[in-house]
């Protein structure tokens, strides 16, 4: 597959949050604050590519010669919560400018689904390591300007005047509908 | 034969991740962070642990 379509069908078409329903949690929770949006959203992106190229790495270089392919999932979301460990401790002591805007958030994406999904998709498609690099990037990125478009919306919707039974998660998830069928639109793309 | 590759990889993963726990706990936090917390009002999501750590000191306050 073209690498620049494939970009493209991650990041809008097969869109992670509007078109799989993948990492919703965050997506509804995280979305309140635009600043919490785009720590979160750099924050996955981050983690999304790094357990992507390992799990990748795993799975075609000890669990297919073995013969263990069944036990990709255990695999990947131990290898998801090693990474996302090893990461906080690597900023930790190499940058603390760093840390103090996404040292927050790490620990909440080790239960981030979209993390598992990147990288289980990837070994289920057979994707190259440069279509692995090229999907995870997209797919992460997607996640992160559903989710800020999504927090300049709720801050909006923050300060309007919103019937009360319609105020909180109501109006996110008609939101987050509507979103979804304007970013189903992109279907033509490509 | 197969069945103890599983086990050897499963058991290596597990203690990957108690150790690299264990090491990231003994990190010391940087100079100015902390007392790094999160914005829990920008967050829906209530069981979370750090949201609970948040609403504990705040309690004891």
């Amino acid at each position: 597959m073209n690498l620049f379509t494939l970009f493209l069908s991650a990041l809008l078409i097969n869109n992670v949050i509007l078109s799989k329903f993948i990492g919703m949690c965050p997506f509804l929770g995280v979305s309140t604050k635009l600043s919490s949006a785009i720590g979160m959203g750099v924050a996955v992106i981050f983690v999304i590519f790094g357990a992507s190229v390992l799990s990748w790495a795993l799975y075609y270089y000890a669990l297919v010669p073995l013969e263990l392919q069944y036990m990709k999932l255990i695999c990947f979301i131990l290898l998801i919560a090693a990474f996302v460990q090893f990461v906080e401790m690597f900023i930790k002591k190499n940058s603390p400018s760093l840390y103090k805007s996404l040292g927050i958030y790490l620990p909440l994406i080790t239960t981030n689904c979209a993390v598992l999904y990147v990288a289980l998709d990837n070994v289920t498609q057979k994707y190259n390591l440069i279509e692995t690099m090229v999907n995870s990037i997209a797919v992460s990125a997607g996640f992160m300007l559903v989710l800020v478009i999504f927090a300049t919306i709720r801050e909006r919707l923050a300060a309007s005047d919103v019937p009360e039974a319609w105020k909180g998660n109501p109006i996110a998830f008609v939101v987050a509908a509507i979103m979804a069928i304007a970013f189903s639109a992109f279907a033509g793309l490509v | 034969m197969n069945i103890l590759f599983a086990i050897l990889i499963a058991g290596a993963l597990v203690g990957l991740n108690v150790w690299l726990y264990a090491a990231n706990k003994k990190t010391p936090v940087p100079e100015g962070c902390e007392n790094l917390k999160p914005d829990c009002r920008g967050c829906g999501i209530t069981d979370c642990s750090l949201r609970a750590k948040v609403e504990n000191r705040e309690e004891a306050k």
